[in-house]
């Protein structure tokens, strides 16, 4: 009876926007009434997209019906009599929604169901490793902050769900031909994606509401942690079913080029495309997730009232960030992966990427990258000034500041510039002579790593910021020597694996000798990496470190700039070579310099605790800036990959011939990605809200 | 809203504000829309394309002008062309850039992958003038344009496809199982199988059909079946006879001796051998009109023609 009461007097208040509301459906209702709308609409998909080219109508969805058996003249007869009566209907190949532009509306959606789905799969990978950590380490205060986002993944699901309904309405909707197309090919995993569906809503409900239910022993926990993990499970599966749908769009395959026939579902399916992209999302999910939860707790904190609540919120930003991180550093690897796979479908959609109309998304994208690590950076730093005895670090933050800054100067130089003949004529290439050399891979490649080392060196001073006298490594026990050799052993497998592999890589003999100085290097780097294991064990474990970074530096970033542009002049087959050999190296530093930091400070005088809490307010708003930017991001790179197509639905299969085909300005791609950043936080907000009005009440009637 | 979130808020719009800043910024850096083109076949509009629309700066470098190493530099290509070409028999080194660009695997520099499109094809699709202009521009490089030539050899070069490309999809679902049995079903009122032969199975008055869908598209196979004279498979070619006594045949030719001719007519339905003897001939011409009969649509229906498609393109 309350809620009846309430129901009117929200009518009664609000009866202007119910009338509105009102007159806009009947408005809409009997415009489409009256354009015929819902008519055409049904008949078109009768007709559909199947119809062969040969004879209009001749596949009417009436004359499938009728085809058993009647002669096809005399079929033809009747689709000719019923034309008479319904006028003739053509093949939709496209529809538009009240004359709006139909690739900006599935732009919108699609990006904004993107953006929910990769917080909805991040968060929860976020969610397990933060209940792990807790449950081993017995600390409650993970425990909790991973209750409190899986609470906020729940609202957020039914968004997600919402605009993946919304984006399969309009794609149906806008796009008939392309959808008949893709459904032509990709049925069978459509029922897959459907139930995996089923599987991801009660794993994900499951685990929210058995929070509480499995407490206490440690087989519940575990249990609980393996609904998690899934939960994790299904919602990555669900990713890289969708990301083979967008794949084989950029890169088809499976099918025949000339009629479109499928011939390999299994081929269509893993196109070559499909794992660079599902890695590069699944990395991507992570730090984005990282993100999210690092400006969530970035506005708690600013809003915190309490000194408890501040230290709380503290480090809940600072484990947000710290997992941001540190799926920020692979992504480049990653993406650089996804790249070179991009320039082997289609060495024309890689010329468009990095050479062509697309090249100055990735000034843009540079720039995003680099207020991302600059801001990670900065925020490290910050965080040095809560931890008593980091002054003895800050001296390098400096330093640090100059490697970063000088690297993007080179990643932003872009490869070629549009060049009038007037300015061709002055400059006397096409190509400006002296930027052209940071312009390309070779330049890029070498300072991304070197920007990677140098964010993981802020790292390590931050995280040793408060120890103070170690524990000789002779003395840690068997624990730390088991910890390092490990270390040790992978790096040695990944390096001289891959040494031993590029043996016999097959290419012509006058080729061939520009891979051994990439063997060379990787045996070097192993024996480095030994070598500072060897000072560890010798407990000089600080020099092997800098042995390591050094060589690393030296090699990785300074020795395979030059040796890039050789290979690019003379040995172009080798560059790919050359990039996995600089990726690996790069990885075995970090990783072995983190183990060895790791089991070298373990038992570490502790100088001062870390003061949660007190932390300057703009260190906060370095949180937010790493949130929205990654958002920014995540809408450059959706409009990168899906325009890199350019009218091409699928590409070199089916072309799009719509009046929206054309390649829209950085500019107006800035406006609309600036639109859905804003759409996506706002309703992001919105659901964060609506999650808590419960703990709001809760809070209210226990004051 | 508190003070706290209105600061957020505004910071949340700076950055994205800053973002579309930046996207204005760089389109205008970037030169969108600006610069002016040439065209026809000339070595400055074949200079635009190389390095734009082309796609050629993707593979190809010239001299220090552009980085791109998968292709050859094409800094001193015209001499190059015109040594090559006496290598592999050539008339000229125009001939061996043209079959470069028309057949790019046909031969591939040392040290180089067969990466090459065909820019004619999708994704690319370069008209044929920009693909003369192109060529114009590359004989520049170590040698001097000769427009008139490249003129001559215009159509060797292939017409970019205009249309668009388009799947294709059966109307409905059939089988090739079902195909197979309406292809050699001889009590329907045509039986495909009386003259085509079928991995040894039918006869071979019209062309064998083994192997045929790995190598032509379904809409050929619908023109095929509905208009079979549009396109008519060389060596079967009919031709028109008219005897001495004024009677007409209309057939394919199975043999032609010094003494007879044999035709293999269609004589209610089904296929016939007439032999006639040459003194007998008074008028011989040949013919464009298929053998196969053009009412297909009419003796099989709508199910059975798409039942016998889905037959051809499973024979592979």
């Amino acid at each position: 009876m309350n809620n009846y009461k309430l129901f009117l007097k929200f009518i009664k208040q609000k009866s202007i926007f119910v009338m509105l509301l009102v007159i806009a459906l009947s408005a809409v209702l009997s415009l489409s009434l009256q354009k015929g709308v819902l008519l055409t609409a049904v008949h078109a998909e009768e007709a559909g997209v199947e119809l062969p080219a040969f004879e209009e109508g001749a596949a009417s969805g009436e004359q499938q019906q009728t085809a058993e058996g009647t002669s096809a003249a005399g079929a033809e007869g009747e689709a000719k009599a019923e034309e008479e009566e319904e006028g003739e209907l053509e093949p939709v190949q496209y529809r538009a929604f009240f004359g709006l532009d139909s690739r900006v509306i599935v732009w919108i959606v699609s990006e904004l169901h993107l953006m929910f789905a990769a917080f909805v799969l991040g968060v929860p990978i976020f969610a397990v490793i933060v209940e792990i950590v807790g449950f081993k380490g017995g600390d409650i205060k993970y425990d909790k902050m991973a209750k409190e986002f899986t609470k906020l993944l729940s609202a957020a699901f039914a968004t997600t769900a919402s605009l993946g309904g919304l984006l399969a309405f309009s794609l149906f909707g806008l796009y008939p031909e392309f959808m008949g197309h893709m459904t032509n090919v990709f049925a069978p995993t459509m029922y897959v994606y459907a139930l995996m569906f089923f599987g991801e809503a009660f794993t994900l409900y499951g685990y929210y509401y058995s929070w509480d239910i499995l407490k206490g022993t440690s087989a519940k926990k575990w249990f609980h942690i393996s609904l998690g993990v899934l939960l994790n499970l299904f919602g990555t599966g669900l990713m890289f079913l969708t990301n083979s749908w967008a794949t084989y769009m950029m890169g088809p395959s499976g099918v025949s080029m000339k009629t479109g026939r499928l011939l390999s579902l299994s081929e269509a399916f893993y196109n070559e495309l499909w794992m660079p992209v599902n890695i590069h999302r699944l990395i991507a999910n992570v730090c984005f997730g990282g993100f999210i939860v690092g400006a969530y707790a970035a506005v708690k904190f600013l809003g915190a009232k309490t000194k408890e609540e501040k230290a709380h919120y503290d480090w809940m930003g600072y484990v947000g960030n710290f997992i941001g991180i540190g799926a920020l550093i692979p992504l480049p690897f990653a993406g650089y992966w996804l790249g070179r796979e991009i320039y082997s479908a289609s060495p024309v959609m890689g010329n468009i990427m990095m050479g062509g109309a697309f090249s100055w998304t990735f000034i843009i994208q540079a720039i995003l990258i680099g207020m991302l690590f600059i801001g990670a950076n900065y925020y490290l730093w910050l965080g040095m000034g809560r931890i008593k005895g980091s002054e003895r670090y800050t001296g390098y933050i400096k330093y640090l500041n100059v490697i970063i800054f000088m690297c993007f100067a080179v990643w932003l130089t872009p490869h070629n510039l549009p060049l009038s003949g007037e300015e061709r004529a002055m400059i006397g290439e096409q190509y400006h002579p002296f930027s052209k050399y940071f312009g390309v891979m070779a330049a890029k490649n070498a300072v991304v790593n070197l920007i990677i080392l140098s964010t993981f060196f802020s790292f390590l001073i931050y995280r040793r910021s408060n120890k103070g006298t170690m524990v000789a490594f002779s003395e840690q026990g068997k624990v730390g020597k088991i910890g390092v050799l490990s270390g040790l052993g992978f790096c040695l497998m990944m390096l001289v694996s891959y040494a031993i592999s590029l043996n016999f890589v097959e290419l012509d003999a006058q080729i061939k000798g520009y891979v051994t100085p990439l063997i060379f290097a990787l045996y070097i780097q192993s024996l480095v990496v030994c070598l500072a294991v060897f000072l560890t064990f010798k407990n000089k474990g600080k020099l092997g470190q800098f042995i390591l970074f050094g060589v690393t530096t030296c090699i990785a970033v300074l020795y395979f700039w030059y040796y890039g542009f050789q290979v690019m002049q003379k040995a172009n087959l080798v560059l790919r070579y050359l990039s996995v050999t600089q990726v690996s190296i790069v990885m075995s530093c970090l990783i072995m310099n983190a183990v060895i930091d790791i089991f070298m400070f373990r038992k570490a005088k502790v100088v001062g605790e870390i003061t949660w809490g007190k932390m300057p307010v703009r260190s906060q708003y370095a949180l937010l800036l790493l949130c929205i930017v990654i958002v920014i991001l995540m809408g450059l790179m959706g409009f990168i990959r899906s325009g890199l197509r350019m009218d091409w639905h699928v590409y070199g299969l089916l072309q799009d011939t719509s009046q929206w085909a054309y390649t829209p300005t950085l500019s107006f791609m800035g406006r609309v990605v600036g639109l859905i950043v804003a759409l996506f936080l706002g309703l992001v907000a919105f659901v964060f809200w609506l999650a808590n009005l419960g703990d709001k009440k809760v809070k209210t009637e226990a004051e | 809203m508190n003070k706290t979130m209105l600061k957020i808020v505004a910071f949340g719009v700076a950055v994205i504000g800053f973002y579309m800043y930046i996207t204005v910024y760089v389109t205008g850096l970037s030169g969108t829309g600006g610069g002016e083109t040439a065209g026809g076949v000339t070595p400055e509009a074949g200079e635009q394309i190389f390095w734009g629309d082309g796609q050629c700066s993707t593979c190809h470098k010239i001299g220090s002008s552009g980085s791109a190493t998968r292709g050859p530099d094409q800094e001193g290509l015209a001499e190059r062309a015109e040594e090559r070409a006496k290598k592999l028999g050539m008339s000229s080194g125009l001939d061996y850039m043209i079959e470069s660009i028309v057949e790019p695997d046909k031969y591939v520099v040392d040290g180089y992958d067969k990466i090459m499109p065909k820019v004619f094809d999708p994704p690319i699709m370069l008209s044929r003038e920009k693909i003369l202009a192109v060529i114009a521009y590359l004989q520049t490089l170590g040698g001097e344009p000769d427009i008139d030539a490249i003129m001559k050899f215009k159509d060797k070069i292939p017409e970019a496809s205009k249309t668009k490309v388009k799947p294709w999809v059966s109307p409905m679902e059939v089988t090739a199982e079902e195909g197979e049995q309406v292809f050699f079903d001889e009590s329907l009122n045509v039986t495909c199988g009386k003259c085509h032969m079928v991995s040894g199975k039918g006869k071979k008055v019209g062309p064998e059909l083994t192997g045929i869908g790995a190598i032509q598209t379904p809409e050929y196979f619908v023109e095929s079946i509905l208009t079979p004279s549009t396109v008519i498979v060389k060596g079967y070619e009919t031709v028109f006879v008219v005897t001495v006594d004024g009677i007409p045949y209309n057939g394919l030719i199975k043999s032609d001796t010094e003494q007879e001719l044999t035709l293999i007519v269609e004589e209610s339905g089904s296929m016939e051998e007439v032999v006639i003897p040459k003194a007998e001939i008074e008028d011989m011409k040949k013919q464009e009109v298929s053998i196969m009969p053009g009412n297909i649509s009419e003796l099989l229906s709508v199910r059975q023609f798409y039942a016998v498609i889905a037959y051809l393109r499973s024979l592979k």
